[in-house]
């Protein structure tokens, strides 16, 4: 049922659909709507869960792990400082291995405080060991969350399905909501393997001590890489039940063809598609790779993708300060050493705390990297603003 | 290897714990400590362990036979024990002594209402030992031989048994029925009794030393000593065991209307005391004060409940009397000075300061002596016979105990030599050495922790009121409930041995504290202890002592 | 099987909380966590919080709780607790014991928001707090819970501010009952866990556990000391139910505080001169409004 609807409340929709058992959550804009929708859908009877109000967003990703950890569904939705001040429990989920699925509603990190969107939050925890899908679009947050419970479950980590705060959240866009019936086909009710109850009594999150540790990680590391299989059969299976292409690991548009490609995550790539027709009419041959599982990071499809491609660059709305761009970083690995050589894999960080990306600035990008690489460079940055010294 | 599990979530009934006992530098021990009931004993009587027995089973049979390894004459001494076990209870320090002597006549009296046995330990054998005297140190020689097969035979002078405890006690301490039914019982051992035969005037010394394997002498001190006061010979001057000794031999004794008693000793007393039953006003004479009296506080008590006059710091002088019977005393006042060689104040008489106390009757009971007529033996000071650690006499296999050895004692502490002899005779006649083990130390108020004992009220006897007292000879204190006795048994802390609190059980932190199925109540695991003495601390008897892992 | 003690009647040892844990000798945590998990019984679930107790009882592969445990955070027992509450009554499970547990610094400091939140909100969850008066598990550090002229490693001249006070403010969240208790009285301790668990909501109960190491006494004190604490009316005992202190427990015989304070290393400074600091009279005047506000 194809819907004009705004893009925290489709979520709200279909996570209420996945039927969680416990929702706990703490607001933070922009993730406050999303979790107003599932609170007013367990509020009007439509879901049965505990839908619990806590006094942080540390205690809400605490409260989803003690949930998951004796055995529900359990589901939590947060951005930025939120997601910052959970990164402690985060790790933990990880760790322990709870199928817990989260929002990341995407926003810039103080100081200063700004609450528009970039991807600095997730990329904070994207060590964690969690399972990161990017949404382009609300339909695709829509549809990743379904996913992301089938994978979380079928892998037993966690998933954080990131989407870009205000412009997807705050947006209305028309989102094809599914049947409740269509969602519960598609989803299995969740079967734990490891939970505390009396009748089986376990111990868990207990500490590893050296003679452990490695090994833990190790496994955890494993399963990530290992998750790229389930991440790819649930988006398959996803297409067929519901007709649409929807997650997995990588996209791509005018690739085959393309001289300059841009790799990117987002809903940044819509305006990048555009420039593309538009470039393309103008005898230009750019193509597009959109990554849609960060984490595990798809290194071989990216090599594949791109082996053949000489110019490449790099978009992303996150830095690693004293570093550069992450996701730069991450493409540029992804090519084994020998084969790097003569390949120019440029750098352009945008958007940062809600700045907008216009098509200029994306036609200013591929046109430079046209005549030469760029190391690493700020898009759209207001060079009249800066005082040298201050550097 | 077992491999990890998914989030390293474990099966919790898998575990195998890991062992901290390797951390231990201290090991609790369980020790069994000598009690100072027990160590003051001087029947050696297994205190606490009948305690504890009725404390925790309720058992008074099973506490009689506790009562009995060590003691025939538990309704007895429960009866006429000074009871040297409650001066030593650690209880003393904490609220008032367990009234150990009323739960031993509890114990004895039950086991003479259900008729319980003496058990022999071994089958017999044939050796024979002669017994002299049956009082209860010769009583009790007799007891342990018996029990351990040997033959026995008592010798006894009087006409009936039971020697101090049948002619020299009073029957309103001790009713002559009990003393009666207790010996019955140890004579079914199948000790030999001979009445009548005073050894060393109708039969002599060596015919026994030929015809038996050994000879025990529990002859006590018979014989009244008298002080020396002009005038003791004429008529109604008695000493205080001839008085006794007549009266308990159911003779008719004229006592008079005033009867006066020299001395301050128990004899003394019983005498004052039977003699107002007999319808004398009585006066005690003593030449120094209560506080010096040797008599049981409780007697002297009793005797003033009974208004029986003591006239303290009172010598006798003169017995006056008028044609060959006493009309009256002639006594001085003393004064006390400084300490003697007894270590009690020395009475000095002020001059012209002497009275004369009118009496129809005047009872010396001024001390006692062993009667050595016809046995020859080496004494201490001409006094009491003299006797090794093993209380064997100067004559080879001629072993001696009780008051003829130790002089004036106590019944228990006759009873008590008489085990003793009876040990060394048994390694006598078996020519072994009697390996004595060494008793635990004793424990001490201060090495309890009191703070789990409660407060309680001790258990009071009922001795009859004043005006039922004073017209027979009945028993002073009726027969005690046995309900009040098992909760006055609970009062026991039971020092030095484990009496199942469970604090150990409760309080260790390691739960190395296991409930025992062999001996004991607790256990402790030593595969997990760690030493840390937390038990042995709270252990409120101190049965758990911490020792030095080895 | 020999008769089990008849002063044991109604108390529970059942070893829920096994040997083989890693505390040191004469633990007064250890000893509170195992009179905690038998009172509770095999149908409860332990969240407990990172600190001395979870380091030394459940390390892999050998932990030493036989129920269900739960660990992820130092701070956040409260309010993982709350989830599995949260969980069974979503699932419809249950009923089941859910007890919070944690030392004095993750409850009444990096904790302490959990703690409140999982209170206002009416989980039905017990949180026992393991009082050993400072951080023990990374080396004797003071928490707000370390006594007034306590040493410890970051004051090392003596603590100079009054312990927070963890039960009071536990019930001014209006929940529904609240006590105080010690490891020497096992069985008033076991009665309250007993108690707290038949009532729906969140309870609040506050151990004091002797630290061996942290306190400078030697093991075989611990329960000596809580005597000590309770009768020199320096750990008032008692229970707040529906918000009214009740069954306080009155001190037998008043015991001076220098008695307390002398067995344990960590007030040895109070008398290092022979005569007693004056932070002793100050202590003692803590001491004394305990009493007279618990009327002890």
């Amino acid at each position: 049922m194809l819907k004009q609807i705004e893009g925290s409340h489709a979520v709200a929709h279909v996570v209420a659909q996945c039927r969680p058992n416990v929702i706990s959550a703490y607001p933070i804009t922009p993730q406050t709507h999303i979790v107003e929708g599932l609170a007013d859908i367990v509020g009007a009877g439509q879901l049965d869960a505990e839908f619990i109000n806590v006094e942080s967003e540390f205690s809400a990703a605490s409260v989803v792990l003690g949930a998951s950890a004796a055995g529900a569904r359990a589901y939590t939705a947060t951005s930025s400082q939120g997601l910052l001040l959970m990164s402690e429990v985060i790790y933990c989920i990880a760790g322990m291995r709870l199928p817990i699925v989260m929002t990341c509603a995407n926003r810039a990190i103080s100081a200063p405080l700004s609450i528009w969107n970039d991807h600095q939050d997730s990329m904070a925890v994207r060590d964690a060991g969690w399972i990161q899908l990017h949404a382009e679009d609300n339909q695709e947050a829509s549809d990743l969350h379904i996913q992301a419970f089938k994978i979380a479950e079928q892998t037993f980590l966690p998933v954080m399905v990131c989407m870009d705060g205000f412009i997807l959240t705050h947006a209305y866009e028309p989102v094809d909501l599914p049947e409740q019936k269509e969602v519960d086909d598609f989803l299995p009710t969740f079967k734990p393997r490891h939970i505390v109850d009396p009748r089986w009594p376990r111990g868990i999150g207990l500490f590893a001590d050296p003679r452990f540790y490695m090994e833990t990680r190790y496994i955890l590391h494993r399963a990530l890489e290992k998750s790229e299989e389930t991440i790819k059969e649930v988006s398959s299976e996803f297409a067929k039940a519901f007709g649409r292409e929807s997650g997995g690991f990588i996209k791509t548009y005018k690739l085959e063809e393309a001289d300059v490609v841009v790799v990117s995550m987002g809903s940044v790539v819509g305006t990048i598609k555009e420039l593309i027709d538009q470039l393309e009419e103008e005898g230009k041959k750019v193509g597009l790779l959109q990554i849609c599982s960060y984490r595990p990071f798809p290194r071989k499809e990216v090599y594949r993708a791109l082996k053949d491609k000489m110019n490449i660059v790099v978009l992303e709305k996150c830095i690693s300060l004293g570093r550069g761009g992450i996701l730069a970083s991450d493409v540029r690995w992804s090519f084994p050493r020998a084969e790097k050589k003569d390949r120019d894999i440029s750098s352009f960080v945008a958007g940062l705390g809600g700045r907008n990306i216009s098509i200029d600035d994306l036609r200013y990008m591929v046109e430079k990297v046209e005549k030469e690489p760029v190391e690493f460079e700020f898009l759209g940055l207001r060079t009249e603003l800066i005082a040298e010294k201050e550097m | 290897m077992e491999k990890l599990p998914l989030g390293l979530a474990l099966d919790l009934r898998k575990v195998v714990p890991y062992e901290t006992g390797s951390w231990r530098t201290l090991l609790p021990v369980n020790i069994m400590q000598t009690p100072p009931c027990n160590h003051g004993c001087p029947a050696g009587n297994d205190i606490r362990g009948f305690l504890r027995t009725l404390a925790e089973k309720k058992d008074y049979e099973e506490a009689w036979h506790v009562l009995t390894r060590t003691n025939p004459l538990p309704a007895i001494c429960g009866r006429v024990c000074p009871h040297p076990c409650e001066d030593g209870c650690n209880r003393r320090d904490f609220d008032s002594p367990v009234a150990i002597n009323s739960a031993e006549r509890a114990v004895g009296d039950y086991g003479l209402e259900e008729n319980l046995e003496h058990k022999k330990l071994i089958a017999a054998r044939k050796e024979k030992v002669a017994v002299v005297g049956s009082g209860p140190a010769g009583l009790s020689c007799a007891f342990h031989l018996a029990k351990r097969g040997f033959q026995v035979k008592i010798f006894e002078a009087y006409g009936e048994p039971g020697g101090m405890m049948r002619y020299g006690i009073p029957s309103y301490r001790l009713p002559n029925y009990i003393l009666r039914q207790e010996l019955d019982n140890i004579m079914k051992l199948g000790i030999e009794l001979e009445c009548n035969i005073k050894v060393g005037v109708n039969i002599p010394m060596d015919q026994l030393i030929q015809h038996y394997d050994a000879v025990f002498m529990g002859i006590g001190a018979q014989r009244g000593l008298l002080i020396d006061v002009p005038g003791q010979d004429a008529g109604n001057v008695f000493s205080g065991v001839e008085f006794l000794r007549e009266v308990n031999s159911g003779k008719y004794v004229d006592v008079g209307k005033d009867v006066v008693v020299i001395g301050g000793g128990n004899t003394a007393m019983d005498c004052a005391r039977v003699a107002k039953r007999l319808g004398a006003n009585v006066s005690v004479v003593y030449r120094r004060t209560r506080v010096e009296m040797p008599a049981i506080t409780a007697e002297i008590d009793e005797a003033m409940e009974e208004r029986i006059m003591f006239r303290y710091h009172t010598n006798p002088v003169k017995i006056i009397s008028d044609d060959d019977k006493v009309v009256g005393i002639l006594c001085v006042q003393m004064e006390l000075k400084e300490p003697d060689a007894s270590g009690r104040a020395r009475p000095v008489p002020i001059a012209g300061s002497e009275s004369v106390i009118p009496a129809d009757m005047v009872i010396l009971a001024t001390g006692q002596a062993v009667d050595y007529d016809g046995i020859e033996v080496h004494t201490r000071d001409n006094k009491w016979i003299s006797a090794n650690e093993d209380l064997m006499t100067s004559i080879e296999g001629v072993f001696a105990g009780g008051d003829a050895v130790l002089g004036l004692e106590t019944v228990s502490a006759a009873i008590g030599q008489g085990t003793r002899a009876a040990s060394a005779i048994e390694d006598y006649v078996d020519g072994s050495v009697e390996s004595r083990l060494a008793s635990p130390p004793v424990i001490y108020s201060k090495d309890l922790n009191t703070y789990y004992y409660q407060k309680t009220r001790r258990f009071q006897k009922e001795a009859l009121p004043i005006h039922m007292r004073l017209k027979h000879f009945k028993e002073l204190y009726p027969a005690l409930d046995p309900e009040a006795i098992i909760d006055e048994a609970e009062r026991c802390f039971s020092c030095g041995l484990c009496f199942n609190c469970g604090n150990c059980f409760m309080y260790c932190p390691d739960n190395a504290v296991k409930i025992s199925e062999k001996a004991g109540l607790y256990e402790f695991d030593l595969d997990f202890c760690k030493g840390c003495g937390l038990c042995a601390k709270e252990c409120p008897c101190r049965y758990i002592q911490m020792t030095l892992e080895k | 099987m020999r008769e089990q003690s008849k002063y044991l009647e109604g108390v529970d040892k059942k070893d829920l909380f096994a040997s083989g844990h890693r505390a040191c000798g004469g633990c007064g945590q250890a000893l509170a966590a195992r009179l905690v998990a038998d009172a509770a019984g095999e149908n409860t679930i332990a969240c407990v919080a990172t600190g001395c107790l979870e380091v030394f009882s459940g390390p892999y592969p050998d932990p030493s709780w036989r129920i269900p445990f739960l660990h992820s955070l130092f701070e956040n027992a409260a309010a993982v607790a709350s989830g599995v509450d949260a969980a069974y009554k979503a699932l419809k499970k249950g009923p089941v014991n859910i007890i919070a547990q944690g030392g004095d610094g993750s409850t009444a400091d990096i904790g302490l928001q959990s703690i409140s939140g999982m209170f206002e909100r009416g989980h039905n969850v017990l949180y026992v707090c393991y009082d050993n008066e400072a951080y023990m598990n990374t080396g004797v550090q003071r928490s707000s819970f370390t006594p007034y002229g306590a040493w410890t490693s970051t004051t090392p001249t003596g603590n100079t501010t009054r312990k927070k006070n963890m039960p009071m403010l536990a019930a001014d969240h209006g929940i529904p009952y609240v006590a105080t208790a010690t490891v020497d009285d096992f069985r008033d301790l076991q009665l309250k866990i007993r108690k707290a668990l038949t009532i729906v909501g969140p309870k609040y109960i506050h151990i004091l556990a002797p630290c061996p190491l942290g306190w400078g006494h030697h093991g075989e004190l611990t329960v000596e000391i809580c005597r000590l604490a309770k009768d020199t009316g320096l750990f008032p005992v008692y229970e707040i139910v529906d918000g009214k202190v009740t069954n306080v427990k009155k001190i037998p015989a008043k015991v001076a505080v220098e008695e307390y304070l002398k067995p344990q290393g960590r007030f040895k400074h109070l008398f290092k001169k022979g005569v007693p600091a004056k932070e002793v009279d100050e202590i003692q005047e803590i001491a004394n409004q305990n009493i007279e506000r618990f009327n002890l």
